[in-house]
């Protein structure tokens, strides 16, 4: 068997040293690369990764690129999520990477930060039809590595149905922690547990984010450092205190057991803090016919801390040799209507107005637009790129909030482990 | 307690005296044949209910697969997973998986057969200068992790032009990279006796003769252990593939069943499961024709009384 952790650590070293030597390689040339004609097209390698849903509607988008753009050829490719960046990793230590890439936030600072990235500031993609709060999600020191496709927005899911089945009115759409939190233990209650109010959202790395923004702080320094103390974090893990152990909360015991599934996916809960791009997916878990969203709690009204992150981007290897035509091929991809009509919602909210005012939505789709501009008014600016092992400090950090419930810590123990796996990490990573 | 614990005591003795595993009644060997079979059954239940779980999910909705349903069966049985899982991935269609998986699995164990055998013999048999320091050397590379030499394998391909074909992950198996199987074959060819090559010499034959038609027809159970290994090793190979490969039509049906497991949009587990269980069947009959030569092989008992 493979061993993640290992390979991981040997990619990294790897990596590190590749990007080593492209650092020592020469500087960005600016001219557009090769090109192509109608006779002689040239061939750019995109690759993304996804289901065959997503498969079939990118081929669509494909032919329809090559319709338009004849000296053009797109040769594409797909795998899945986890196998797509261990693909990657070997890759850009090879020095392969596919000329386009679907690209990924987390990823983003680590690939740019290392020259592996095309700098799309210096190729000509239109993002004039994008939210000016957005673009910066994909721009590391004002080099500008990614475009994004589409957008998600942090909500509530309700099911409807099984509020109504309990005797509980729906969620007017604003509330406070206190508020949020009866609510919870009302489901527990009226259901005599065999409903849950919801898994612990504490343990959400982006609900913790978001409650930090609703209180003016930012998670994170410009120098990559942590923006918030040790008491910030057991204040936020105490806003639960009460209700672990009881209905209100599912208990960690039972979401392993549901593992791979959520709860929420599971019927096993009445609501879920997460992304609003997460609908099809609990639709089509739950077996639910109706599922709504509502606004995170926040204590204060005016600031709900929200944002639109991009769910999705763009990205180009620093290496492509057809970086005109790769430019064309974003552009295509994130501002053309016909490209919105035939993804719809699949890949997140379309970021380009263009584009999303060139698709109509119907269904479940309409609903996740709606969530969106209902709290337009609220958007603050997105946050900058996550600094460099994100991904293992939102593990982590889901990973003690669940002991924490599973009752081996306590919140001045869980807030002491955290923050010393964190601070190490960074130290690494600087 | 001391009434009801004199009798016990008193009672080993008595078994003692009687224990004579020859002597033993025919009630009290069916007894214990019955709780040992009984044990056993419960234990390969305990080890099969997985290979279970997988069948009976294969035939359910997706929504009724894991999460909170925990029956096995389901009352909404149908063959649709399965009708899903054979429409293939991305206008690729599943027949396609399943022959690139053979082209892989075959040619693998056609190039391990081929190489391993001929470099066990120049091992076991042929007295060259540096022999044991090479023989070591093939060993120290089973200590060698195989992510060790990903980046490095990777470079060599790329820059070769070799990537998105077969021969990054089949050249290795035509030049004997895999160390297991050479040392198996030469610890089975060191217990073949060397009268056997003598006598074939003084008849005259060669390096070639003796190997071919000495060596390979005793090493059968070798040969056969290694193709089984090598077979099911590259039917399950996921890592591989998926660095040396980009185009889905060349994918193998490991890469193809993560494409129904999507973390950011829906993931349809019940097409996977389906085609887990169609992916399987070949490797389960391989393993049934094959089955009984595997003890042989792997016991490296040349010859037998």
């Amino acid at each position: 068997m493979i061993n993640r952790r290992h390979f991981l650590t040997t990619v990294a070293v790897g990596t590190a040293s590749a990007a080593a030597l492209a650092a020592c390689g020469t500087g960005s040339g600016t001219s557009a690369g090769e090109t192509g004609s109608a006779e002689n097209p040239v061939t750019i390698n995109y690759t993304w990764w996804g289901n065959d849903d997503r498969a079939e509607r990118t081929r669509k988008a494909i032919a329809l690129f090559e319709e338009k753009n004849p000296d053009i050829k797109v040769n594409g490719n797909f795998t899945d999520f986890a196998g797509y960046w261990q693909k990657r990793a070997t890759e850009a230590a090879g020095g392969g990477l596919p000329d386009v890439m679907q690209w990924d936030l987390s990823y983003l600072r680590d690939y740019g930060q290392r020259n592996q990235l095309l700098d799309l500031g210096t190729v000509n993609i239109n993002t004039d039809a994008f939210e000016k709060s957005l673009l910066p999600s994909g721009q590391i020191r004002g080099k500008t590595y990614g475009i994004p496709t589409s957008t998600n927005a942090f909500a509530v899911y309700y099911d409807p149905a099984k509020l109504a089945s309990l005797g509980i009115a729906e969620p007017d759409g604003s509330w406070t922690y206190k508020e949020f939190n009866e609510f919870l233990a009302e489901v527990g209650a009226k259901s005599n547990g065999e409903i849950f109010g919801s898994t612990d959202y504490t343990g959400v790395w982006w609900m913790f984010n978001i409650w930090l923004r609703q209180n003016n702080i930012e998670a994170f320094t410009e120098d990559g450092k942590l923006g918030f103390t040790k008491d910030d974090l057991k204040k936020w893990w105490n806003q639960t205190a009460a209700l672990r152990g009881t209905p209100a909360i599912v208990s960690e015991e039972r979401v392993t057991q549901l593992a791979p599934k959520s709860p929420f996916g599971s019927n096993v809960t009445a609501t879920e803090v997460t992304w609003d791009n997460f609908m099809a997916g609990y639709l089509a878990d739950s077996g639910a016919k109706e599922l709504k969203l509502a606004p995170v709690p926040s204590d204060d009204p005016d600031n709900l801390g929200l944002f639109l992150k991009p769910s999705m981007l763009m990205v180009a290897s620093a290496k492509t040799k057809f970086k005109d035509a790769a430019a064309r091929f974003i552009d295509f991809m994130v501002n053309d209507p016909e490209v919105g009509q035939i993804f719809k919602t699949s890949r997140g909210v379309p970021a380009s107005k263009t584009q999303r005012d060139g698709t109509t939505f119907e269904g479940t789709d309409k609903l996740v637009v709606d969530y969106e501009k209902s709290i337009e008014q609220y958007l603050k600016d997105a946050p900058e790129p996550p600094i460099v092992g994100f991904g293992t400090l939102e593990a982590s950090f889901k990973r003690v909030a669940s002991d924490l419930n599973y009752g081996k810590l306590t919140i001045d123990g869980a807030a002491d482990a955290w923050f010393k796996e964190a601070e190490d990490l960074i130290k690494q990573n600087a | 307690m001391t009434s009801t614990a004199t009798p016990t005591q008193t009672l080993p003795d008595a078994e003692l005296a009687h224990y004579n595993p020859k002597s033993e009644s025919a009630g009290t060997k069916r007894a214990k044949s019955t709780v040992f079979h009984l044990v056993a059954l419960a234990l390969t239940a305990v080890v099969l209910y997985p290979g279970l779980w997988m069948i009976a999910s294969a035939f359910k909705p997706n929504a009724e697969i894991g999460g909170s349903n925990t029956s096995l069966w389901s009352n909404n049985f149908s063959f649709d997973n399965f009708v899903t899982a054979m429409d293939g991935i991305g206008g690729v269609s599943t027949l396609q998986f399943f022959t690139n998986s053979l082209i892989l699995a075959i040619g693998a164990v056609v190039g391990t057969i081929l190489s391993a055998s001929v470099s066990a013999y120049a091992f076991a048999r042929i007295k060259f200068p540096g022999r044991s320091i090479f023989f070591g050397m093939m060993i120290a590379t089973l200590l060698l992790p195989f992510h060790v030499v990903i980046i490095p394998q990777y470079i060599v391909f790329q820059q070769l032009g070799l990537v998105d074909t077969y021969v990054p992950l089949l050249i290795g198996k035509f030049l004997a990279a895999d160390a297991f199987f050479v040392f198996l074959m030469v610890q089975f060819m060191r217990n073949l006796p060397a009268e056997l090559d003598e006598a074939a010499r003084i008849d005259g034959a060669g390096h070639v003769r003796i190997f071919t038609s000495i060596m390979l027809p005793l090493m059968k159970p070798a040969l056969i252990s290694t193709s089984i290994f090598s077979f099911i090793w590259s039917w399950n190979d996921f890592l591989g593939p998926l660095l040396y490969l980009n185009t889905p039509d060349k994918y193998p049906l490991p890469l193809a069943l993560r494409l129904f497991v999507d973390q950011t949009q829906s993931s349809d587990y019940g097409a996977m499961i389906a085609m887990s269980v169609l992916a399987l069947l070949p490797v389960l009959i391989f393993f049934l024709v094959f089955q009984r030569y595997i003890v042989e092989g792997v016991s490296t008992q040349g010859l037998k009384g």
